[in-house]
């Protein structure tokens, strides 16, 4: 019945083209192009948050839960997050330190059409575990950005970092002001499609140690925001990114978010 | 709520009614929200259903002209970046001009607009020209527009487009943009 309910919903939003029929179709197409023949279970290690009908396309926020069950001693390498229906369906792949028991990690990205949502995670014995959710949203990519393209010049390669202890959670955020062009945003003066410039590379540390080091693509949101995981122990927090068109930003802050 | 009902009917295999939120025909070219309710006529050109586009396709004549838009992969993609194109599906020996049915067109896409048709048509403004794109797409629209204000006389808009062509089973084929 809820699938019924969804596939009428499918027919009722014009632009979403893939029906739900379709279903793992995509999937199959692409996988071995990210993953080759590597195989793929579905065990637990990591959870997948999203909304099923995201509000904003072009910023629906997306939440990994790494979490290993009591007295499994593997750790969570990297997670690589995709949705099948974007042009470009890797969002991201991300690494994790020395590897992670328990880890959370949150950023926003861009849904093109109704799509599934996936993070496939690496745990440290070279295995891949899959976990997926059903996303309804359309014109992500395309959205137009929020920000003047002046502004987000001027602006470009800040950086905040804010800690939320005070909260009780062990989080912390970083953001980045980049205006990450998808390349598929119509340009309002030019009239033609804005070229595709966007964080590629960043990596977040604390000390020295890497927290997460992340590869980026178009379907990473305005203003790239992360947040992740986080126990201010003193030691700075330094973040590093970098630019398809070779720019470098770097920041270093204070460990409790203080500056 | 209004298109749930709609689709639901569609769903169903039942008929509907003709459209009765048609707006009226604006004074000039639709500059965005492209997927919406189109007018039932557009000045200077003949509204076809699929039943006559269907008609013209067999008799050879018209140029079918398809104008979804399409985005191209970006060239700054990094090297090995996976791009996920699917094919699109359009009606048979249809020509595919995307891009040229936006509110207002970058130069470079004008001209690529105006030097497809006069290819297509042998430069013969008299040779029938039928636009397309899906169904409820302002594109479709103003490239007929635009295509009647280049001088072409017998211009026919098919607003069921491909959506309409495929429901009723007939001849479909993947489409490249024309370069």
């Amino acid at each position: 019945m809820k699938t019924i309910a969804a596939a009428l919903f499918a027919f009722a939003a014009l632009l979403a083209p893939p029906a739900l029929a379709e279903g793992e179709a995509t999937w199959a197409s692409i996988r071995p192009d990210i993953f080759g023949e590597k195989p793929i279970d579905e065990e637990a290690v990591v959870g997948l948050t999203a909304p099923a009908r995201a509000e904003d396309a072009a910023l629906v926020p997306i939440d990994l839960h790494v979490a290993l069950p009591e007295g499994d001693a593997r750790r969570v390498v990297a997670l690589t997050l995709i949705v099948d229906e974007n042009p470009s369906p890797v969002v991201a792949s991300f690494s994790l330190g020395q590897g992670r028991r328990a880890f959370d990690l949150s950023t926003r990205i861009r849904v093109n059409s109704y799509s599934f949502v996936r993070a496939v995670a690496e745990t440290d014995d070279g295995k891949l575990h899959m976990v997926r959710a059903f996303v309804k949203a359309a014109g992500g990519c395309s959205a137009p950005a929020v920000k003047d393209p002046q502004d987000a010049k001027a602006n470009l390669g800040k950086m905040r970092f804010r800690v939320f202890s005070g909260t009780g959670r062990d989080e912390a955020q970083v953001q980045i002001r980049h205006p990450n062009n998808s390349g598929l945003q119509m340009d309002q003066v030019t009239r033609l499609y804005t070229p595709a410039w966007f964080v590629q590379h960043l990596t977040v540390r604390q000390g020295d140690e890497v927290i997460f080091a992340m590869e980026g693509g178009i379907s990473i949101s305005e203003d790239p925001t992360f947040r992740f995981t986080y126990r201010a122990d003193g030691r700075p927090v330094s973040v590093e990114a970098k630019d398809t068109e070779g720019n470098v930003f770097r920041q270093q802050f204070a460990g409790n978010g203080d500056g | 709520m209004r298109r749930l009902a709609l689709s639901l009917a569609l769903c169903a295999g039942l008929a509907f009614p003709a459209r009765a939120e048609a707006p009226p025909e604006p004074a000039d070219y639709r500059q965005d929200d492209y997927r919406a309710p189109t007018p039932a006529t557009l000045a200077g050109a003949t509204v076809v259903t699929t039943a006559e586009a269907a008609q013209l396709w067999h008799e050879g004549k018209t140029v079918f002209v398809d104008v979804l838009p399409h985005a191209p992969r970006p060239a700054e993609l990094p090297a090995g970046t996976l791009w996920h194109d699917p094919p699109h599906r359009t009606i048979e020996k249809a020509a595919w001009l995307p891009e040229v049915g936006r509110g207002a067109l970058a130069p470079e896409t004008e001209a690529y607009f105006r030097a497809g048709l006069e290819a297509l048509t042998g430069g013969d403004k008299a040779r029938p020209l039928l636009v397309f794109c899906k169904r409820d797409c302002w594109m479709s629209w103003n490239a007929g527009k635009r295509a009647v204000a280049y001088g072409y006389s017998h211009v026919y808009w098919y607003p069921e487009g491909v959506e309409g062509w495929a429901d009723a089973g007939l001849p479909m084929t993947d489409a490249e943009p024309r370069p």
